[in-house]
């Protein structure tokens, strides 16, 4: 029997077409590699981005250029040449040259970190701007976003665990309606309620990412003014988004729970309180891992409007002020950085949920 | 345009009667009285609140609904037991399409059906209504005022600003205009844009989304290769800069925007959707009866979509209420009064957003928002929960 099968398995096919057959092999298989794969799609959409944000701002009509060029020429009566050299000045590019000339040029600079200079405050390197920012959006809403996955995925376990009962159908209700809520509506609705009608707090006294009085350190004094300040933004994004992570917890829960391997466990006669963390908490987090990582990557745009209503020194309002002073080389540092951390976090979630799940591993990279 | 208002006027109110002759009529004639009588009621309604847009589409409904009552035990040649000689197969097109409707009008039925059963969802649709009915038939009663009242100003008072009173329900605002007129009239642009936007999103995903699903090879991977381009830009700041850019004057031009940016997430369900009924058994038996690619999609690939489009455009629906909200309330783009988001813009500019006279003035479109949102997930929730029986027991 097994001289036949031997015999009947295909012949090996001859040296040279093998040779070649080896040398598309290390391509298809760099082609269908998991990681490979998943960082190729990051780079791919972070210069797509690029190339969209450079020709929307280059090519639109009554793009910024000439916007500023018009400008330039009512405000400071000089003539069209003049504009057009101080305007290339403040956009860095050689109007003679032509745009993918230019367009080359920007991403030779951006390659060596070089993101322009600010418009509006000349001489400001949108780099050095961004940076300034940064670190408060990282800090309130990375804050924020640690409070409402922890507790959101604590109360969605206990929700489902005491499934019907009064509990839950409280911690639902709470869940719908903060999920359903706008942000900047329970900011505002906080506000109004807390702080103009009942007086607990002064509104201003929340203003602003840090009080301007207290000298910067490692001191006591501010670091509980910065703690102060990132409150009531922190308090809205928590609970604009604990709901959202709940009722997700909460189903997940629910359908791992009728998985066979959680009755397994239970035959097997493991405590209740094993099952439920090891075996049930564990796998109900997994999809929720990716929405988390996700969320991280969206955490650096920040919320525009929480951030300009608090006046919170974050990206988001560095954004939204670039608007109306038409600060274009700041807008498109922030949207570079905006979406180089969405797409970093993607890939991120891409690799860990891969090295998590083997069956995502598998189903995606490895398929024929 | 003349029937195609979103508020009452006595013309739709005529175009209304005129359509609610169809149900009513059929009512009669097949003796299903309070079936027709509340057709035609539904269809007046709906005419004088809409029109056209409103009376069409309600008659239609209503027709279907009577229709059904009257259409019953009718044999379905398809499913009927007797001998194969005895049935009769073939069927006129006015039979067949007095089939549908009935079919359409059971379904109507039942869809409300478990809609009054379900507590929430009931909720919502009256939260929902209740904003309908206010905005579209309120300015028949409330007339708005545009002009600062100067008058109004209590002896001694430092602004026209007053919280409410009997007389002024929900206060008068900065300029001494009562915010009750500017509530009642400030809803529909708000609610129309947001609708608009939705539902040209809504037609870019599907369309979008048939075509990558059904055509495949290089063309599906182009489409999703845009739409995951989408995708990954954080939409509201995109949004911002778009429409500082585009001068958007228009709010038709600022739904396109939102639609341009938001298609993507129904697309891929659309496409994902599409793949998986492709390779089902109903879908392969109609292919080998070739039945053609139109008849496939219409009648065994969409309709078994639909749920899942409908709850998506609701969910729409309320994201693109919030991102015109937030655009107006950073000043982003053009403002027209009255406007429930130019209260709150205005109630900022002027200073007045943490002054208490100014609650009504400030608090009454805040809360108009939230409870409209609310009533749209709730609904959303009881609709999701009536097409997918598995989730009652989940969620």
């Amino acid at each position: 029997m097994s001289t036949r099968t031997r015999a009947d398995a295909p012949v090996p096919s001859a040296p040279s077409a093998a040779n070649g057959k080896r040398q598309q092999g290390i391509l298809r298989r760099l082609r269908s590699n998991y990681t490979f794969n998943v960082l190729m799609q990051g780079l791919v959409t972070i210069w797509a981005v690029t190339t969209f944000t450079f020709f929307l701002i280059r090519l639109m009509p009554g793009n910024p250029v000439q916007v500023k060029i018009d400008q330039l020429m009512n405000t400071q009566n000089v003539t069209y040449e003049q504009a057009l050299a101080i305007a290339a000045g403040l956009f860095e590019f050689d109007p003679n040259e032509p745009v993918i000339q230019q367009y080359v040029n920007y991403l030779g600079k951006l390659l060596t970190g070089d993101l322009g200079v600010s418009i509006t405050s000349a001489g400001t390197p949108v780099l050095d701007q961004i940076l300034r920012f940064l670190p408060w959006t990282l800090f309130c809403v990375g804050l924020s976003l640690v409070i409402s996955f922890t507790f959101g995925i604590i109360l969605g376990l206990l929700m489902a665990f005491n499934r019907g009962s009064f509990l839950d159908n409280v911690l639902t209700g709470f869940a719908s309606v903060t999920a359903g809520l706008p942000d900047y509506i329970v900011a505002l609705l906080i506000l109004l309620i807390f702080g103009v009608q009942l007086q607990w707090f002064q509104v201003g006294e929340f203003r602003g990412g840090v009080n301007p009085n207290i000298a910067p350190g490692f001191t006591l004094d501010y670091l509980g003014s910065v703690l102060k300040h990132a409150f009531l933004p922190v308090l809205v994004y928590v609970l604009g988004s604990i709901g959202s992570w709940m009722l997700a917890m909460k189903s997940s829960t629910i359908s791992t729970l009728g998985e066979d391997y959680i009755t397994v466990a239970q035959a097997r006669g493991l405590s209740e309180r094993r099952v439920l963390t090891a075996y049930v908490g564990r796998n109900a987090m997994l999809p929720l891992l990716t929405r988390l990582a996700i969320s991280v990557g969206f955490v650096v745009s920040g919320a525009v409007v929480i951030e300009e209503f608090f006046q919170y020194p974050g990206l988001g309002r560095a954004l939204y002020r670039a608007i109306p002073s038409r600060d274009y080389t700041t807008m498109q540092g922030v949207f570079l950085v905006v979406t180089s951390a969405v797409v970093l976090a993607n890939i991120a979630s891409d690799l860990v949920l891969g090295w998590l799940d083997p069956r995502v591993r598998v189903g995606k990279g490895g398929e024929k | 345009m003349i029937g195609f208002e979103t508020v009452a006027t006595t013309g739709g109110l005529i175009i209304g009667a005129l359509f609610g002759l169809l149900p009513l009529g059929i009512g009669l004639r097949f003796g299903k009285i309070m079936a027709g009588i509340s057709g035609f009621i539904a269809c007046l309604l709906a005419g004088f609140a809409c029109g056209f847009l409103g009376g069409v589409p309600m008659m239609i409904l209503a027709t279907a609904v009577v229709v059904s009552y009257a259409y019953v035990n009718r044999q379905d040649p398809f499913t009927s037991r007797a001998a194969l000689d005895e049935v009769n197969f073939e069927e006129t097109r006015a039979e067949f399409a007095i089939r549908q409707l009935a079919a359409l009008g059971n379904g109507t039925r039942g869809f409300m059906r478990s809609l009054l059963r379900n507590k929430t969802g009931f909720l919502g649709l009256l939260g929902i209504l209740f904003f309908v009915v206010v905005t579209v038939f309120g300015p028949l009663f409330v007339e708005y005022e545009g002009r600062a009242r100067l008058d109004r100003r209590e002896p001694g008072a430092r602004s026209l600003l007053q919280p409410p009173s009997a007389e002024f329900p929900l206060g008068l605002d900065w300029q001494g205009r009562s915010v009750l007129s500017h509530m009642v009239h400030g809803g529909q642009k708000l609610i129309v844009t947001s609708v608009q936007a939705a539902l040209i999103a809504t037609v870019i995903a599907v369309v979008v989304g048939s075509i990558a699903g059904l055509v495949g090879g290089f063309i599906d991977q182009i489409l999703s290769a845009i739409a995951n381009f989408i995708l990954t830009i954080p939409s509201f700041p995109l949004l911002l800069v778009l429409a500082s850019v585009l001068t958007l004057d228009s709010n038709f031009g600022l739904a396109v925007v939102f639609a341009v940016l938001n298609w993507p997430p129904l697309m891929r369900a659309v496409r994902a959707q599409v793949l998986s009924l492709r390779e089902r058994d109903y879908v392969e038996a109609a292919r080998a009866l070739d039945l053609g690619m139109w008849h496939i999609i219409s009648r065994e690939v969409f309709p078994n979509m639909i749920s899942y489009i409908a709850v998506n455009f609701i969910f729409t629906i309320r994201v693109a209420m919030y991102s015109i909200v937030a655009l107006v309330f950073l000043g982003l783009v053009p403002l027209q009064e009255p406007d429930w988001s130019v209260m709150i813009y205005v109630g900022r500019q002027q200073g007045v957003l943490f002054n208490p006279e100014a609650s009504g003035m400030i608090l009454s479109p805040i809360i108009a928002i939230a409870l409209f949102q609310l009533s749209l997930v709730f609904f959303t929730r009881s609709l999701e929960e009536i097409f997918n029986p598995r989730l009652r027991s989940g969620l």
